[in-house]
């Protein structure tokens, strides 16, 4: 052995206070060492516990290369578990994402003449949208019967996901819109967007449910865009301008407070029955 | 003796259909078998008592805490372990992942507690040797015998099992039997399932669901009962039987109201599932 684990890092190993990653270096070390093991034996009362918890941890498999990143980053490892079985946080998804971004992105370079990269800000807003809706819900989320009746309440855990697919969404679209750099700030204008589509998305799950909500608001919001270009192709279309943004900043708020009011909606099934199961 | 559920007047209707129809009940500590033809409102019944799905009218009670208001339904959830129809898996978790994941949503949040408990319901269920198995690798009655196990993580006062046999073979079938009567021991269980054979075997109470009411409740030998001197054998077909049909020695063996002088049998608890479903039926027609 080329290290042993540090004294301290014993004694909070010993006490059930070692946080990971420190508490996976020692899960690993002390299998294999057996100096480290007699220490761990002589740092007190509460060496039944270490013992008792390095037992249990010898069986319990490593993060995954997306939870692990997340618990080094400070999320905690419960937490990191919830985000790692998100449906949509898959390389499948994330790949859809990327390549509608690229395309997107390829779109605005062959029109530089134009005053916005028109199809980028449409689509970037759609993302995050069918992100979260494919997140939760019985048609997508195998484990939602399970989880509707457990303790931890159905919005919490929506919540977690939301703001996981939001932070891949946006930061993906966030990358892209450096890609853009010729429209300024003006790249950006997808953002206030993207927030009113999804609050107001959520929103309208607690009554329509995950797929019919969703596909409303996207439906809208495509219907806004053609008809913004029907009144003035020529120019930056109106949900991207000041008066837009701000129009979308004051729906994402209210989204969100609706949003709040009705949480306890998320704490039932969305339907009565589904997946055409029995009765 | 204390129920642990009690409920009065359970209804429940959603499209033309009505799932509950004035259900009351009293589960107490054991297995109870939950028996009914499909459509008859099991997992309607199920999801109610388990908090998923609120029911129109009536109320109900799970260890003394009322799941109307948010607050009591989070108690009844903390008390509650549920095994649904067709339990749903990430499939590239594994084994202990899947279980880890669903004792995070019960709010064990403390990483060595939870592993332990994870291990102790693995192991509960014989399945301590497949723990870091991806889920996707794994048999169907290990996939059954995984999600009992997320089911018992935090050793829940009520447990609820909606058709956890169906699909299973003979062998898994009778060691999920055994899972089950365990489970059973010191918490209330309440069993929905097609088998006669899982309630002879595993269950001090019976309740027979037909469209949406509860028909018998009872144990049972009561249900058995009910055909006492309602089964006969004959060498054809009786015509008068409400269900006949050959059995292995050739004669045949006909449920309902039997002919004067007929050879009457020994019933089962199948013939007196059979003659309280057409009892319910007769009702249902005659309304």
């Amino acid at each position: 052995m080329t290290w042993h684990v540090d004294a301290e890092d014993l004694r909070a190993y010993a006490q059930g206070e070692l946080a990971p990653p420190a508490l996976w270096s020692a899960d690993t070390h002390l299998v294999a060492c057996a100096q480290c093991r007699e220490v761990l034996a002589s740092v007190g009362d509460p060496v039944d516990a270490g013992w008792e918890r390095l037992d249990a941890e010898l069986d319990a498999p490593r993060p995954g290369l997306f939870e692990g990143l997340l618990m080094r980053l400070g999320v905690a490892d419960h937490t990191a578990r919830l985000l790692a079985a998100t449906p949509v946080l898959r390389r499948s998804w994330l790949g859809a994402v990327v390549a509608v971004l690229l395309m997107s992105i390829a779109a605005a370079h062959t029109t530089a003449a134009a005053p916005s990269p028109t199809l980028f800000l449409a689509l970037a807003p759609l993302l995050p949208l069918a992100g979260v809706a494919l997140s939760y819900g019985p048609a997508l989320d195998p484990t939602y019967e399970m989880a509707v009746v457990a303790p931890m309440h159905g919005f919490k855990l929506l919540m977690v996901r939301t703001v996981a697919v939001l932070a891949a969404a946006l930061g993906l679209s966030g990358l892209a819109t450096l890609a853009l750099p010729g429209y300024g700030l003006g790249a950006l204008a997808w953002l206030l967007p993207a927030l009113a589509l999804t609050s107001t998305g959520l929103v309208l799950t607690a009554r329509l449910g995950p797929v019919l909500a969703p596909s409303l608001v996207g439906g809208a919001w495509v219907a806004l865009l053609l008809a913004a270009h029907a009144y003035d192709a020529s120019d930056t279309l109106v949900p991207f301008t000041a008066a837009g943004q701000g129009v979308a900043a004051a729906v994402a708020a209210l989204a969100g407070g609706l949003l709040f009011l009705v949480r306890d909606r998320f704490d039932r099934f969305q339907s009565v029955r589904f997946q055409g199961d029995a009765v | 003796m204390t129920p642990t559920v009690s409920a009065s007047g359970l209804s429940l209707r959603f499209g033309g259909t009505q799932a509950l129809d004035d259900v009351s009940l009293r589960l107490t500590s054991g297995v109870t078998g939950l028996l009914g033809p499909n459509g008859a409102g099991k997992t309607t019944l199920l999801r109610v008592l388990a908090t998923a799905v609120p029911a129109d009218r009536g109320a109900f009670t799970v260890l003394g805490y009322d799941p109307a208001t948010a607050a009591g339904r989070q108690e009844v959830r903390r008390e509650l372990g549920y095994l649904p129809q067709t339990p749903g898996f990430h499939p590239d978790f594994t084994a202990f992942e899947f279980v880890d994941y669903v004792a995070i949503l019960k709010e064990l949040t403390d990483r060595g507690a939870r592993h332990r408990e994870v291990r102790r319901v693995l192991d509960e269920v014989d399945l301590a040797d497949v723990r870091g198995k991806r889920i996707k690798k794994l048999s169907g009655g290990m996939r059954q015998r995984v999600a009992l196990a997320a089911a018992l993580v935090g050793d829940p006062g009520f447990l609820v099992l909606d058709e956890p046999t169906v699909g299973l073979d003979p062998e898994q079938r009778m060691r999920f039997r055994e899972l089950i009567a365990h489970a059973g021991e010191g918490r209330t269980v309440l069993l929905s399932t097609h088998q006669t054979e899982d309630v002879a075997m595993l269950c001090h109470r019976v309740l027979v669901m037909a469209g949406g009411r509860i028909r018998f409740d009872g144990t049972p030998a009561e249900l058995t009962a009910r055909a006492a001197g309602r089964v006969w054998s004959s060498t054809e077909r009786d015509p008068g039987a409400k269900a006949g049909w050959r059995t292995g020695t050739g004669s045949f063996r006909n449920v309902g109201s039997p002919p004067d002088g007929a050879e009457l049998l020994e019933p089962t608890l199948e013939d007196g599932y059979l003659l309280t479903l057409d009892d319910a039926g007769a009702e249902v027609a005659a309304a």
